[in-house]
């Protein structure tokens, strides 16, 4: 298991190239239904912040920018440091995949904790919709389908955040056991495409819960 | 290096970009800018075209049943000739809350 | 030459942990009948409480909770994966000509997801059940039901993600590992069937894990998403559920079209007319089944526009099921037809899928689902093609390759016994419900007019003939795995890789990667293979 350059006896693939392909192939697939997952959210954001104009941009006007701007650049940030293991990867630096893959797991966690920090207000604030709902008036109803949206949003994209943050340090166990060579680390491409894949959803996230409808 | 340390400066000034197209209220603008943050990560950090091109088949799939989704998912509701529902408006207040159903049976 | 992959390593840890696909198709075979089975008991006291119309056996709550278990139950744990989980996970690699599927471990832990899902549906229903109907729609599943929403459908949302690991496992499987020679227009179309299939399971199948989540988040927390009084669209919930679940009816008739073109190609000993044609026809099935969906809300309050433009779509999603009607007619015209039971189910699945299909397309029509809409018309319509088509082509596909996958022959006698009285009792059963429904009857009540008594006495005989047809198959079957006689390699004269190698195959699949030089059923070449060893040639493994 540890040496993936040879195939095992039982592996259903010519050659490990033939292998490396397809799990990188396979990760996009993955990544395809992910996107639908996704989507379904996108859905209920696009129809009703056209169709309950007024009170959902009143929500958008409730989030915190300034947390959401810099969480943005945290995880613009991270995806660059796992690229960088990647290519440490590709050289057969495992040394160089743990140090930029705890780099990019520890903003994913920075990430996470002013995700929480952020929360945290908005709970304070009674934002989270109920019958102590803050915002008021004419609107508030759809201010209010709102932040449904933005905390099943948040939370769905968290999750995705905690499963990546996992599988980052899978890898980094792995090539601590000097388990890369040049002749393979698919492993790192392939969780680097998810954590790419976790912080591109969030480049979408970002204005639709905090940018458009603002000014 | 060179690569991501210029993919990571493209996004950088596109969410600067986005910023900014929010103070001027173009959200058009904002919709581009945040596809181009996204064909930045597509391109750079996932360096779709290095891999096999199934990964592009599969991408652009997934793309194409997205808009699917998207497109004739909300036809219906920009649409609908809406009946105003006594008490219950679209843009009304919100409600106080229901009779809760008992908890254990949820 | 080695073992075969059943006796290889008999202890139960090496079944729990196998990665051979062989294997786990066996593990989800056992799974999924026995929720075939519990879901055939929830339809067993449907039939019997509305055997009069005011009937006694259960109350009117848990009459409700009755058949929202057996929906939910046979829909996601028995249809959905039957016959790719079961018979796809099995012969994927083998018409192949491959060792085992692209990411075996994944194909592994799908099972496990699918048996906590069904766990978790089970806790559910069987702490109280729900009333919601297998379709959950909000408000009633969000605000007003007393029932166990949440662990139900929890369980479904992770069971879509077994159904995903097993898309993406087929889909890289076909494109990745084909044997040399084996192009994509020589694919058995059994496997072209198990793509378009994939394809729904991967493409469709998030977008309900999403819906149920909102839905989960929805009456778990009292926040508004679709409820109409928190200023939600619970429409948009209809139309989110329908984006899945209209595609996965497909899922669950695909699979049994592609069964049903290797059983007509072999018993009528021809290649299957205009292959391409069935070939593509799964693809665009797949494809316009995609968008079709609004047809479930022409009653709901869905714009006019909206539903003109998906009732436009489904009539063209009724032109490539037909051109696979008349494709296997077509083959098997002429041809000298061998009546084992396979075939016999077959021919079942071409007559029962026509009238189901056929009805889809009033139900696809304005006008006429006004008044057909949310009444036994509906019921019958389904069940045509979910249980006559599909559960049909499951049992035909499973007579096939018992063969291949036990390595004993089921008794034929019986098998044919079975089939014909499985087409009998479905008949019995389900078409009486047309006309209950065109007569008004409406679906989801547990009591009815009195002047509608005699055809439900009819098709509740019928369910008792079905009932008991189901459970002849289980018997032969188990019976056949000791006594049965011993099966070649390949019994029916058939093309197909899977035929090539051991009954039962060894774990490896075959012993040498095998090399496709023709199409698919090209009996001509087996013919010349069957000579070439008769001549004492070197036999295949
Ligand atoms: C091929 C496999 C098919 C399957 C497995 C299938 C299954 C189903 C199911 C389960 C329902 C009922 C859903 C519910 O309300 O609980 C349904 C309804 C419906 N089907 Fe099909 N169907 C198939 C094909 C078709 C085709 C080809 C058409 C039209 C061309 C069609 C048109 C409809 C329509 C319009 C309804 C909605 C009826 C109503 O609620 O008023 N179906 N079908
Ligand atoms: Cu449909």
């Amino acid at each position: 298991m540890s040496d993936g350059s040879v195939l095992d006896h039982h592996s259903p693939y010519e050659t490990p190239l033939h292998r490396d392909e397809s799990a990188i192939a396979g990760m996009w697939l993955f990544l395809a239904s992910e996107a639908l997952l996704f989507g379904g959210l996108f859905l209920v954001c696009l129809v009703y912040s056209q169709t309950r104009a007024g009170g959902w941009a009143e929500g958008v006007r409730h989030t915190n920018l300034t947390i959401g701007a810099v969480n943005t650049l945290i995880l613009i940030t991270s995806s660059a440091v796992y690229t960088l293991a990647v290519e440490a990867g590709r050289r057969g630096d495992n040394r160089g995949v743990v140090r930029a893959g705890l780099g990019a797991a520890g903003l994913g966690l920075a990430f996470l904790v002013l995700k929480g920090v952020e929360w945290g207000q908005e709970f304070s604030e009674n934002l989270f919709p109920g019958p102590h709902f803050a915002l008021h008036g004419p609107a508030s109803g759809a201010a209010a389908l709102f932040y449904s949206f933005y905390f099943l949003a948040t939370f769905l994209h968290g999750m995705h955040m905690v499963v990546g943050i996992g599988l980052i340090l899978w890898i980094c166990r792995k090539a601590r056991q000097g388990a890369f060579s040049p002749a393979w680390s698919t492993p790192v491409d392939v969780v680097g495409l998810y954590w790419s894949f976790v912080d591109l959803i969030w480049m979408l996230l970002f204005p639709l819960l905090y940018l458009i409808g603002r000014a | 290096m060179a690569r991501i340390a210029a993919c990571w400066g493209m996004l950088v000034l596109l969410l600067a970009a986005e910023l900014a197209a929010t103070w001027a209220g173009l959200g058009i603008a904002v919709c581009v800018v945040a596809v181009l943050m996204v064909l930045v990560i597509v391109l750079g950090f996932m360096q779709i075209l290095r891999g096999p091109p199934l990964a592009i088949i599969f991408a652009l799939g997934g793309l194409f049943w997205l808009t699917i989704l998207l497109a004739l998912g909300s036809l219906d509701s920009f649409t609908r000739t809406t009946v105003p529902v006594p008490g219950g408006a679209l843009d009304g207040p919100a409600l106080p809350d229901r009779a809760a159903v008992p908890k254990e049976s949820r | 030459m080695s073992e075969s992959y059943l006796w290889q390593d008999g202890t139960l840890r090496s079944w729990l942990l196998t990665r051979d696909h062989k294997r786990i198709a066996l593990l989800y075979l056992g799974s999924i009948t026995a929720f075939f089975a519990l879901g055939g008991v929830g339809a067993a006291l449907i039939r019997l409480q509305l055997l009069e119309p005011t009937g006694t056996i259960l109350s009117d709550a848990t009459y409700n909770r009755m058949f929202t278990m057996h929906g939910v139950v046979m829909v996601w744990l028995f249809l959905v994966p039957s016959i790719p989980v079961t018979l796809g996970n099995f012969l994927v690699p083998l018409m192949l000509g491959a060792r085992d599927l692209a990411f075996p471990r994944l194909n592994l832990l799908s099972w496990y997801l699918f048996v906590a899902s069904g766990l978790l549906v089970l806790y559910g229903l069987f702490r109280g059940g729900l009333e919601t109907g297998w379709t959950f729609y909000t408000p009633l599943s969000s605000d007003y039901s007393e029932g166990r929403v949440l662990p139900v459908v929890l369980g479904i949302f992770l069971n879509g993600f077994s159904s995903i690991a097993t898309g993406v496992n087929f889909i890289v499987s076909i494109h990745q590992l084909r044997a040399p020679g084996m192009t994509w227009y020589r694919l058995p179309l059994m496997l072209w069937a198990l793509y378009a299939t994939s394809v729904i399971f991967v493409l469709a199948t998030p977008v309900l894990g999403i819906t149920l989540l909102l839905l989960a988040f929805e009456r778990l927390f009292r926040v508004g998403v679709f409820d109409p009084t928190l200023g939600g669209d619970p429409l948009l919930f209809q139309q989110m559920f329908w984006f899945y679940s209209h595609p996965a009816v497909y899922i669950m008739i695909l699979p049994g079209m592609g069964v049903v073109s290797e059983i007509v190609s072999t018993f009528c000993r021809k290649p299957v007319f205009g292959y391409r044609f069935v070939a593509w026809s799964s693809v665009s099935i797949a494809a316009i089944g995609f968008i079709v969906w609004g047809h479930h809300m022409f009653v709901a309050g869905e714009s006019l526009y909206s539903a003109i433009v998906f009732s436009m779509f489904s009539f063209f999603v009724s032109v490539p099921s037909a051109i696979k009607v008349f494709n296997w007619l077509g083959t098997m015209h002429g041809g000298s037809i061998r009546l084992d039971a396979p075939m016999l189910y077959a021919m079942g699945f071409i007559g029962l899928f026509t009238v189901g299909g056929l009805t889809g397309l009033f139900l696809a029509s304005l006008a006429a689902d006004v008044h057909l809409t949310q009444t036994y018309f509906v019921v019958a319509h389904f069940h045509y093609i979910m249980v006559g088509g599909m559960v049909s082509a499951y049992f035909g596909g499973l007579h096939y390759w018992w063969p291949k996958i036990t390595g004993r022959m089921y008794p034929e006698i019986w098998g044919r016994l079975a089939a014909a009285l499985i087409f009998f009792g479905f008949n019995l059963t389900f078409f009486p419900q047309f006309i209950l429904g065109f007569e008004g009857m409406p679906r989801r009540y547990a009591t009815y007019p009195a002047q509608f008594q005699i055809l439900n006495v009819l098709s509740s005989a019928g369910a008792g003939i079905l009932a008991v047809a189901y459970v002849m198959p289980l018997v032969y079957f188990g019976w056949s795995l000791f006594r049965g006689a011993r099966a070649p390699d390949n019994p029916w004269g058939a093309t197909g890789l899977e035929w090539r190698t051991a009954s039962p195959p060894p774990t490896e699949n075959f012993a040498e990667t095998p090399v496709v030089t023709t199409d698919a059923y090209d009996y001509g070449d087996l013919d010349a293979r069957a000579g070439r060893a008769d001549a004492g040639g070197p036999h295949h493994v």
